[in-house]
């Protein structure tokens, strides 16, 4: 469904040039949930916004269901770390997730559907007329998330979503993200920087290099189907894949 | 109490003003005014020198406003553009309104025209450098979440660019509201025969003292009148503003 192949990203600027990604190379097969971990600075913000067709790549090509990425394409949904910023203020809950779907041209009934569902789906039904600054961090971090769902895309892209709320609204997020995944069957592309987050929701994890970035393992996350905050994460196999990941990740930072 | 507190502070200063008065013949006391004020503007000089100027005013400001916000949101959207523009446009803003008066009139003649607009070329600076910067400091998260989305062309543009820019637009709309006043009744001073400003001057020149005073309190009135107006639209236009207590940050 996603195939990234050697793909590069170089800045120029006036005499300077920094190549933020070396070559980048994997796919994300048809419903699958995939992390991208790495260490700090490494590229991954750069990585998904090449993917999403937001910023041009240097070198290769992004590919999503077969069609190459040269702009946003109309069958991707992005969540961004920063929630405070990428909810317009002055609409409402309701406007905020109905504003793509009037922009798809949907009729008003299959609108109100996908947006009472996709509310409903994140618990927010109550809060449709609040305005997003009335909510809460990890609300509105909720609320992106109804808007890239109810959008229905084939490819759904996070960047970081919960690195910006705490650590328990952040599980009841992580367990949300999973039963939508599981609901909906979307393809999911997960950027994160924290480890067990990755190795906790994945079914893959793509460990990436320090900068200039490649792909350093390509890791299959063997753990059951069905995750559980404490059952999961408890699970002695859960804490060698944890630091597997982790190892990798201290010697990306040491070939710095 | 709310009322006490509001009519306290101009109760006192009628008082003050009757206190004083008498004291001269240039200052008469608040009921001579007071009488004057109602047999001067509740009479055919209502449609002929009030009306007149507050249309005037009006038009010179909608007009300032659709050419400073149009040209501010394609000024802010291109960096080429702001570049290359924004020293003239400081440049601009610099010169004094009032001195364009007599290049104006040289241009426009003495009528309408030439007072819309000296009202515009006074009231569009403010107003087209507030849209530049609120365009320029959009956020470019909110950007990238229209690109992903598909939110472009003209939604984009009303949806995103001018409620984004909104709270800067409106700071430039209030500044330019009192730069309109000033000039309506400067343009009016210059060459003219009708109009609040003109009627003011006749007065003085006529010694009516009363009625030169009155004049001045309508043109208090009618800016106090125009500032509450434009604070309920504020209030409405930027409600999402003040309740996300971004105005603080």
């Amino acid at each position: 469904m996603l195939e990234i192949s050697s793909l590069g990203k170089v800045y120029e600027s006036r005499g300077r040039r920094v190549e933020a990604i070396g070559s980048i190379t994997f796919g994300v097969g048809s419903g699958e949930l995939v992390c991208v971990v790495g260490p700090s600075g490494c590229g991954k913000t750069t990585l998904l916004r090449c993917i999403a067709g937001l910023l041009p790549a240097s070198a290769g090509e992004v590919r999503v269901a077969g069609v190459p990425v040269t702009g946003p394409p109309p069958n991707m949904a992005v969540v961004f770390q920063e929630y405070g910023r990428s909810l317009f203020p002055w609409m409402t809950v309701r406007e905020n997730v109905e504003l793509p779907l009037k922009e798809k041209r949907l009729p008003a009934g299959r609108r109100r559907e996908l947006v009472g569902e996709s509310l409903t789906a994140v618990g927010l039904i109550e809060a449709a007329e609040a305005h997003p600054w009335q909510l809460s961090g990890g609300m509105q971090q909720r609320v992106a998330i109804a808007r890239a769902v109810a959008y229905e895309p084939q490819v759904l892209l996070m960047d970081e979503p919960f690195a910006a709320v705490d650590a328990q609204t952040r599980a009841d997020l992580e367990d949300l993200i999973l039963r939508l995944w599981r609901d909906l069957g979307v393809t999911t592309l997960f950027v994160t920087h924290d480890i067990d987050e990755a190795v906790y929701l994945g079914q893959r994890v793509i460990v990436l290099s320090s900068s200039p970035t490649t792909v350093m393992e390509d890791l299959k996350i063997d753990l059951p189907a069905e995750r559980d905050q404490v059952a999961t994460r408890s699970l002695p196999r859960f804490g060698e894949l944890r630091g597997h990941v982790y190892r990798q990740i201290q010697r990306a930072r040491g070939t710095r | 109490m709310r009322v006490v507190r509001l009519l306290a502070l101009p109760v006192l200063l009628v008082l003050a003003w009757w206190a004083v008065s008498g004291s001269s013949f240039y200052l008469p006391s608040p009921d001579r005014v007071g009488r004057a004020f109602a047999e001067t503007w509740f009479s055919e000089r209502l449609v002929l020198d009030v009306l007149p100027s507050v249309g005037r005013l009006l038009a010179g400001y909608v007009l300032a406003g659709l050419l400073g916000v149009g040209l501010g949101v394609l000024i802010g959207l291109s960096r080429r553009l702001r570049a290359t523009l924004e020293p003239v446009l400081e440049f601009f803003r610099a010169i004094p309104p009032p001195v364009l008066v007599p290049l104006i009139m040289l241009l426009a003649g003495i009528d309408t025209p030439m007072k819309v607009l000296v009202i515009v070329s006074g009231c569009v600076w403010p107003i087209l450098l507030n849209t530049v910067e609120g365009v320029r400091a959009l956020d470019e998260v909110l950007s990238d979440t229209c690109r992903m989305y598909g939110v472009r062309g003209a939604s984009r543009m009303r949806r995103f660019v001018l409620r984004g820019a909104s709270p800067q637009i409106m700071a430039g709309l209030r500044q330019a509201l009192s730069i309109g006043i000033i000039l309506m009744v400067i343009s009016e001073m210059f060459a003219s025969s009708s109009g609040l400003g003109f009627t003011i001057v006749l007065f003085q020149r006529q010694f009516q003292i009363a009625e030169m005073w009155s004049g001045i309190l309508l043109l208090g009135l009618l800016g106090l009148a125009l500032s509450v107006l434009f604070r309920g639209v504020e209030r409405r236009v930027l409600s999402w503003y003040y309740g996300s207590g971004a105005e603080r940050a």
